[in-house]
């Protein structure tokens, strides 16, 4: 059973994240939800992993943000320590190199991911200093990831177990005798995608729905957008779906793309990725002061001191090399 | 007159006109329920289109407000075949039975304050194990602290992979991980304990203490409970990879439970490239020490046949003193390999070097003269795990069904298994004989290894000449 179940989110869990994240609007929370999963998508991408393991990446960095708070860490940081561990524990390790590699160079001012919504020949030709990594700077990197990893996995109380519902989902379409028709791969392809941006959901449908809901209804969505005929009975009962539960994800898997230009429209067309130094502004704006007072503060002030460290360091090596 | 006279029961016209005045009449009735039926079945239709028309609007409030109206009716409409069972519940599913899957929460680690430690055990090759008392119920549970021994790749991947595959697993015969505890200081998570059930012995200690082998029955009985849990794990893609007679604990009251979950991790089919630094040397399956990077269940299976051998004679089976050696003393009791026997073996990486004698068709397995004592079809399942050949050795499963348990002695009882005194529960015990695990990193190479002389010397075996290997 455990390869087809998941942990979920309780309840009051769920209903304690406004406090636990005060005083970050609803809003404000589904932003950072969506851009880091987004950046760990991307990250691996880059680093050639495959899906399951990105996948997963995203469902365990939802389920940390469940029980600490969004702006404890750098919202990239949380992504590079959740992405290298799930990593670390699978058949596809990387290495901390690699990850803190490509999350320098999307985190850089003109990687792809800054571009993504441009068209192809407008993006300038990124920077290779921008995102070269000293190794100073490597090195507290690679200390903020570990440190994190040991957090995220304090926080889940160890449990990396996530079951993913892509394998239920071409299973489904077998049951349903979808590939006989010459529509097959191209839904399978669609319930694969509708999966995996279903990762991005500020609904956190990973952390509320089993897999087997989730895969009937990516099924369904991308059944009914290929035309694909379907049989004439509630057939998601056979997959132990309720035609409520049903009903409710295919709203929350359509409403993502909606959702995600309006994200594009508050954050800008060249934002791949948001920091807590723009949350915390954007909370100023709206009037609802800095974070936590010192809480935020604090943390900027460490991470000055990391970065004085670092160049300390790379003077010295500097130094050792002429 | 007689023709005239009708039979009272002839038919005449009347009868007929009444006939088909009657028929007419069912023809209609027929054709009045068909057109009922026909009705219903396009409202159906249309309630089905009418709500696939639903899901089409993606605008949430929209969906909400059509459930909410025409809830009750659609629902009647949609399931035709429920319509005569009266009212239908609009509980969860519908009146139709739908899997529902019990779902664990997740949360923070507890401290391991909330444990008071009692004694230590051991010092396994991954960390210490301490017995300890969970403060809140009182009960007595083994305390495991993880090493933390590679810092710069942060908390090891061999103790993330044991927790990892022990909270997947549910089963008798594996020990049970209650949960993961971490050190009172949070800012840095370096102190993990697993918290796991307590038994009071291993097999190891237990063998080395005890005075006389255990009976057939009892053997039996363990083998059995081993073989069904390795059998759990196989079927959940689980590979051990570090069975051995220290990594299986036995209670006092019969029941024993596979341990260790270090070198533990998922497997796939077809297998994935692997490590073959795994498993205890003692243990570790011939193809592995041949350097295979492909391997399965199989490897699981020679440790379990090495485990049989040892319980029947309190001694390791095959105590090599290193790769080398370890792989003669294999061949030395299980015969020679040939292209026969195991097809392809000359193509695993470290098996080029090898130099095997020339003629080795009379060179069969020493083990039923190893084991006088054990009925023919007891060697013959001892016989089977020890097939240098990774295909021919039997599955968990198989196992489970060989007559070597059905026939007498029975399995002993597990309620009616010996008890022993328990050095765990009391003292800290000496640090046992058995080589750990092998360290992940570099794999060794055999190097060109010359096993003709094994057998050269077979004559002058009771004189004590032995084998001579020869390093070229």
């Amino acid at each position: 059973m455990a390869h087809l179940t998941n942990p979920l989110a309780t309840p009051s869990q769920l209903f304690a994240l406004s406090t636990l994240n005060s005083p970050l609007p609803p809003d404000l929370q589904a932003s950072i939800r969506y851009y880091t999963a987004h950046l760990t998508q991307a990250s691996g991408l880059l680093l050639r992993l495959p899906q399951d393991i990105t996948a997963q990446a995203n469902v365990l960095l939802f389920r940390y943000w469940v029980v600490d708070p969004l702006m404890q860490w750098e919202f990239s940081d949380v992504s590079a320590a959740v992405l290298y561990t799930t990593a670390k524990i699978s058949a596809s390790p990387r290495s901390l190199r690699s990850i803190t590699n490509v999350y320098a160079y999307l985190l850089s001012p003109h990687s792809q991911l800054s571009y993504m919504n441009e068209k192809k020949d407008e993006i300038a030709a990124p920077d290779p200093e921008s995102y070269y990594l000293s190794e100073g700077e490597y090195i507290t990197f690679r200390n903020r990831i570990l440190n994190i990893e040991g957090q995220v996995l304090n926080a889940l109380g160890f449990n990396t177990h996530v079951a993913l519902p892509h394998p239920l989902a071409v299973t489904y379409l077998q049951t349903l005798d979808a590939f006989s028709t010459s529509k097959g791969k191209q839904v399978a392809k669609r319930t694969v995608e509708y999966l995996n941006t279903a990762l991005l959901s500020p609904q956190m449908l990973y952390l509320t729905t089993q897999p087997n809901a989730l895969a009937t209804a990516a099924v369904y969505l991308a059944a009914r957008e290929e035309g694909l005929k379907m049989p004439e009975v509630e057939w998601w009962e056979v997959f132990d779906v309720e035609r409520e539960e049903l009903g409710f994800l295919v709203v929350g898997m359509g409403s993502l793309e909606p959702f995600a230009r309006k994200e594009v429209e508050r954050w800008g067309v060249n934002k791949g990725m948001i920091s807590r130094e723009m949350v915390r502004s954007e909370l100023e704006k709206l009037g609802l002061g800095n974070i936590n007072g010192d809480g935020g503060k604090g943390l900027v002030e460490e991470e000055d001191e990391e970065t004085q460290m670092a160049r300390m360091l790379d003077e010295k090596v500097a130094a050792v090399e002429t | 007159m007689t023709s005239k006279m009708k039979s009272r029961w002839a038919d005449d016209e009347e009868d007929a006109a009444a006939e088909a005045a009657r028929k007419r009449e069912k023809e209609e009735k027929k054709r009045v329920k068909a057109e009922k039926q026909r009705k219903a079945d396009e409202a159906a239709a249309q309630a089905l289109k009418a709500q696939q028309q639903a899901f089409a609007d993606s605008e949430s409030t929209q969906i909400e407000q059509t459930e909410l109206s025409n809830r009750p009716s659609k629902r009647r409409k949609l399931s035709p075949e429920r319509e005569d069972g009266g009212e239908k519940d609009l509980g969860p599913g519908g009146g139709v039975k739908l899997l529902r899957f019990p779902a664990v929460g997740w949360s923070k680690c507890r401290s391991v304050e909330d444990y008071e430690k009692l004694n230590d055990i051991e010092e396994g090759a991954y960390g210490w194990v301490s017995r300890a008392r969970d403060s809140a119920t009182g009960q007595v549970v083994a305390l495991k602290r993880l090493k933390m021994d590679n810092a710069n790749d942060g908390i090891p991947v061999t103790g993330l992979r044991e927790i990892q595959t022990l909270m997947d697993c549910e089963h008798m015969n594996i020990v049970r991980l209650r949960e993961v505890v971490v050190g009172e200081d949070r800012s840095k998570i370096e102190n993990i304990f697993l918290v796991l059930d307590f038994l009071e012995h291993d097999l190891k200690t237990l063998l080395e203490e005890m005075p006389e082998p255990f009976l057939t029955s009892e053997i039996k009985t363990l083998l059995l409970q081993l073989v069904s849990g390795v059998s759990y794990l196989h079927n959940n893609w689980i590979l051990h990879r570090d069975l051995k007679t220290s990594n299986l604990l036995l209670n006092n009251r019969g029941v024993l439970k596979i341990a260790d979950f270090g070198m533990a991790r998922y497997f796939g089919d077809p297998p994935p490239k692997m490590t073959q630094l795994v498993v205890t040397l003692w243990y570790r399956a011939p193809e592995l020490l041949l350097g295979t990077e492909r391997y399965g269940t199989a490897v699981d299976m020679w440790s379990v046949g090495c485990i049989f051998g040892e319980l029947l004679t309190k001694e390791p089976l095959l105590q090599g003193k290193n790769e080398v050696d370890e792989l003669s003393k294999i061949f030395e009791l299980c015969g020679i390999p040939t292209e026969e026997s195991w097809p392809g073996f000359r193509r695993l990486p470290n098996a080029r070097s090898l130099r095997l004698p020339k003629n080795p068709v009379s060179q069969g397995s020493v083990l039923r003269a190893k084991f006088p004592f054990l009925t023919s079809s007891g060697s013959e399942l001892l016989i089977s795990l020890l097939s240098l050949n990774p295909g021919k050795r039997p599955g968990a499963k198989e196992v489970l069904e060989h007559g070597f348990f059905r026939e007498d002695p029975k399995p002993k009882n597990r309620e009616m298994f010996p008890t022993f005194p328990s050095k765990a529960g009391q003292e800290k015990r000496r640090r046992r004989g058995t080589p750990n695990a092998p360290v992940r990193g570099k794999v060794g190479e055999l190097g060109a290894v010359d096993f003709s002389g094994i057998f050269a010397g077979r004559e002058d075996e009771e004189r004590g000449g032995g084998f001579s290997l020869k390093l070229i």
